[in-house]
């Protein structure tokens, strides 16, 4: 079939160079003729359909970013001369990825395959490896634990592998879920144990990926899995050994604001349901075995071996899910809101574990106490339940997103959990007043408007307008910030603020897409193989991306996004061939499979 | 009363230094880190947001602009790096070309190039009128007294035409700034005994230049530098313009200078080139954010002022020592350079020395105005039934 390619409007960041691509599809077979249109703003139909006359073209490529806007001009002109309008082929570098460092291979790539009439995916996807039927999964939060019984549930073995002692990640130390108020862990912990108790699911926990090796299909995985120091089986959670250890140290597990032993279980829900210790706090393990070693002599079932060591474990995966979650962002490098200095100033995590049930003052909402440590013979401030509920409270949003200094991006779920706070807070303290500085409120979900109407209604004051500082007068803390809606400058003397903190990719998010060699966005999350199209895929074949790591998201978007790598997970085990890696065709490759479809 | 909206005029900000105000998202980060913003004027959100309305004709009648020292706190703190402290420095060099009736300012804001040639023509006009004149009636060995090459009166005559000119030109911006701000921008009355009342802050803001000391506050060095230099430099200006205006047949005689002239020039002196050399020095340094973009017109202000204490400098020395030649030709381009800076005057940054202690003296009017006039209606409740 004649054909006739026409380049338009290329965005100049992709750096492709068109007169090369031009000359290339010129040498195509059957192109008849290669132009260059400027485009100002729309081609001269007159001038196409004569075009096509001349050269009597059957099918019309459309090279460009955004080829499928000039369509309907490129359609017209093929009606008015009486072609198959059928024949009008889109090549868009947008679409199938031409750019980074092979963007001119795959340009060339994209313009043949549309000169041959072979749609784009189907020639330059590598397909056809046969894939080992185990699942990785890197991440037990939320998204991991999704996914894992999605693949579970179908039959097929998943190796889930996570870093600490419980899965469960952040959303088992929330209280509440936005909008519905729905209490997190009551959603939460039937998937944990279902994930615990599943003949299909190996659970790895305090493990980590130290080394992947292998093909799409085929990934050969190494995993550290650290030494727990308590045999998981036979642990039956009594709380004996934790009762005799010395040693104190923040938890983890509440953000900090209390305190735990060395040898500890995350929280009474945790999954493996068993104690675990702390070897960076432990006195026994410190001290090589010479000092302490309580918790051995009064464990009943004799489960603690302190001189367990770690090992190894190698695994044969055809897939890999990560779902590496986040973090939060260091807020004491922003000064101005005084975070370590004034004792009041919290984390929206930190207020999270304060306000839940299972927390350390019981769900109880209140200020801290001073209280004397006689081990370091000074004072420090703590919460106790018996302290002092707070008579008015800041909550302040955006702390380090939206900020060109620290997050460029909106951290996207800091607006509902701050309204979420206030709901809280009104709710369980009498008389408090709640003030909400926001920039912009972003309620964008189903249900989530409704949500932020029904908090103004309750009574808090919603201020538009961030503020700035927080300061001390007199032992009362101040609050300064600009009431924009009112045009006034606006000072609360509050007892309690609470930072919505921007969210950060995990630390070991980088070391993590180096072994795999997956792409991170500049911000440093993954990145996915495309915005739109493909979400949860990366340019890696057989590696998904799911939750918090790629994006941040809320838990709906969240558990939607691991369902829907669990279904391409299973896609590529029912049909067995599994997807290579995007870039691994080269251009020649391509051409020939193109030829091979085009002459079926 | 319906406002004109100018969609053209953040582009046209541009060329005065406002370059990043359509990245503000209207946080309020600045106005709530801003020492000098209060409940009556809430500064720079506000003035940003008018910017990117483009409400031209609001701006033009606000106050706010000459309310800030540029501290730079907000810019420091802006999430957007939109740079707030940059904007009211651009506001205020608008405002000073919006206050100036003839269009000069406006031209040498907005084009270096211009503001450069017309300095350089004005000099070499003055130069070439000097010399035209000192080899016509005196000798250039001559520095002082009887044919003199430039003798004391003629300067003095030449310095009060000069001078004439210049009050001329800022007599009436003055008159339309107050027009623009008090009659246009104030929507409601203001009683005659209220300028009288606050009389005071022309000369208090003028003499002290407080509230840029008060910028201080957040900061932890116990005197702010920036504060005291430019009171020195301006104080050092003042005394130099009055001694060169009023007593420079005493100032430029020969070895019998008056004690007290002497004094207060070399108190001037001191001041002016401390200033200078201390603004270049940032301005290079760019270690504050106040000093991280500098404006065309901002360098031509100090440079020129340091060419102007460096050959004034020079020419004492060389009359002191006993060179009348050197002296007379530092002489020349002294004035060459003295000449185009005090023309120049009006339009330009300088005004700000007019302005400044101006708007702060209408400010705290159109406060006090305000005050009453909340009484007023307060006092006297509508009454419907």
């Amino acid at each position: 079939m004649r054909t006739g390619v026409f380049f338009c409007q290329t965005d100049d960041s992709r750096n492709l160079n068109i007169d090369a691509i031009a000359k290339y599809s010129a040498n195509l077979p059957e192109v008849e003729t290669v132009q260059i249109l400027r485009l100002k703003p729309l081609p001269d139909l007159r001038f196409l359909s004569d075009q096509i006359t001349k050269y009597s073209l059957g099918r019309i490529v459309i090279a460009g970013d955004i080829p499928g806007y000039y369509k309907p001009v490129f359609t017209r002109a093929m009606a008015m001369t009486g072609g198959n309008t059928d024949e009008i082929r889109l090549a868009s570098f947008q679409e199938y990825g031409a750019k980074g460092e092979n963007a001119m291979d795959r340009a060339k790539a994209i313009v043949a395959c549309a000169a041959m009439g072979v749609p784009f995916p189907l020639a330059a996807v590598p397909g056809g490896n046969p894939v080992n039927h185990a699942t990785l999964i890197i991440g037990g939060g939320i998204a991991g634990i999704q996914s894992a019984l999605e693949i579970a549930n179908a039959g097929k073995q998943v190796f889930l592998v996570e870093q600490t002692g419980t899965i469960g990640g952040h959303m088992a130390m929330f209280d509440k879920t936005f909008p519905t108020l729905d209490c997190a862990a009551c959603i939460l912990t039937p998937k944990m144990v279902s994930v615990g108790q599943h003949e299909m699911i190996r659970l790895l926990t305090r493990s980590k990926v130290v080394a992947v090796s292998g093909k799409p299909g085929s990934y050969r995985v190494k995993i550290r899995q650290s030494a727990r120091f308590v045999d998981v089986k036979s642990c039956v959670a009594c709380n004996q050994c934790s009762e005799v250890c010395p040693v104190k140290v923040k938890s983890e597990f509440d953000a900090g604001i209390s305190l735990r032993k060395a040898i500890y279980i995350p929280f009474p829900q945790a999954v493996p349901n068993a104690y675990l210790v702390d070897e960076k706090s432990c006195t026994f393990i410190l001290s090589e075995g010479k000092k302490c070693g309580v918790c051995v002599k009064k464990c009943p079932k004799e489960c603690i071996n302190l001189n367990e060591t770690d090992h190894i474990l190698d695994i044969e995966v055809g897939n890999i899910i990560l779902a590496t979650g986040y973090e939060f962002l260091d807020v004491s490098k922003i000064e101005q809101y005084g975070y370590g200095v004034f004792p009041n100033v919290l984390t929206s995590i930190e207020f999270e574990r304060l306000t839940n049930a299972s927390g350390t003052t019981g769900g109880r909402i209140v200020t801290k106490t001073k209280r004397f440590n006689k081990k370091t013979e000074k004072d420090e401030w703590i919460f106790s339940p018996e302290g002092v509920p707070p008579r008015s409270v800041a909550l302040i949003h955006c702390v380090g997103s939206r900020n060109k200094k620290f997050n460029p991006y909106c951290s996207r779920v800091c607006c509902m959990y701050s309204l979420k706070f206030a709901h809280l807070i009104k709710e369980k303290v009498p008389n408090v007043n709640v003030y909400e500085f926001y920039i912009d409120m972003r309620a964008f979900g189903k249900g989530y408007e409704e949500f932020a109407e029904r908090i103004k209604q309750e009574g808090t004051f919603i201020i538009r307008g961030h503020s700035a500082s927080v300061e001390m007068n007199n032992d009362q803390m101040v609050v300064k910030g600009e009431d924009i809606f009112n045009d006034k400058l606006v000072e609360f003397q509050v007892d309690m603020v609470v930072l919505a903190v921007g969210l950060i990719p995990t630390p070991g998010t980088e070391e993590l897409s180096r072994m795999l060699g997956i792409q991170r966005d500049s911000d440093g999350w993954f990145s996915e193989l495309d915005y739109n199209g493909s979400p949860t895929d990366t340019d890696k074949g057989g590696i998904y991306v799911a939750g918090m790591c790629q994006a941040p998201k809320d838990i709906p978007d969240t558990v939607a996004q691991a369902s829907a790598v669990a279904a391409g997970v299973l896609g590529s085990l029912t049909s067995g061939k599994g997807v290579g890696h995007m870039s691994s065709l080269t251009l020649s490759e391509i051409e020939a499979k193109a030829k091979t479809i085009h002459s079926i | 009363m319906s406002i004109r909206v100018n969609p053209m005029f953040i582009d046209d900000l541009v060329r005065y230094g406002a370059e990043d105000v359509q990245l503000c998202y209207q946080c309020g980060d600045c106005s709530t880190v801003c020492p000098h913003a209060d409940e009556v004027y809430k500064f720079p959100r506000k003035s940003m947001r008018l910017l990117q309305m483009g409400l031209e004709q609001k701006l033009e009648t606000t106050l706010e602009p000459w309310l800030c020292y540029y501290c730079g706190q907000c810019s420091e703190q802006c999430p957007r790096e939109a740079d707030p402290g940059e904007t009211m420095m651009s506001l205020r060099r608008w405002l000073i070309s919006r206050y100036d009736f003839t269009g000069i300012a406006r031209q040498f804001f907005r084009s270096r190039t211009t503001e450069i040639i017309a300095i350089l023509i004005t000099a070499v006009l003055t130069g070439t009128f000097l010399l035209i004149y000192g080899f016509s009636g005196g000798n250039i060995n001559v520095y002082d007294g009887e044919g003199a090459f430039l003798p004391s009166p003629f300067i003095h005559k030449f310095d009060l035409s000069v001078g004439a000119i210049l009050v001329v030109f800022l007599v009436i911006n003055a008159i339309r700034m107050w027009y623009l701000v008090m009659i246009k921008g104030t929507p409601f009355d203001v009683p005659w005994w209220i300028y009288i009342k606050q009389f005071y802050q022309l000369p208090w803001h003028f003499f002290t230049q407080k509230r840029y000391a008060e910028c201080e506050k957040k900061r932890e060095h116990a005197v702010y530098m920036p504060w005291i230099i430019h009171l020195g430099l301006m104080l050092g200006y003042v005394t130099m313009l009055i001694l060169v205006m009023v007593y420079i047949e005493q100032l430029q005689a020969g070895p019998e200078i008056r004690w007290q002239v002497h004094i207060f020039g070399y108190l001037a002196t001191i001041g002016l080139s401390i200033g200078t050399i201390y603004f270049i020095r940032s301005r290079f340094k760019k270690h504050y954010i106040q000093y991280k973009k500098s404006h065309g017109t901002d360098w031509v202000f100090v440079v020129l002022l340091f060419i102007i204490v460096v050959t004034g400098i020079a020419q004492h020395i060389f009359h002191r020592t006993g060179l009348p030649e050197m002296a007379n030709t530092t002489y020349v381009v002294h004035l060459m350079s003295v000449v185009p800076w005090l023309l120049r005057m009006p339009f330009s940054k300088w005004a700000h020395l007019i302005y400044r202690p101006l708007a702060m003296y209408f400010a705290a009017i159109r406060r006090d105005a305000l005050v009453r006039q909340f009484s007023i209606i307060n006092s006297n409740p509508l009454v419907v039934k």
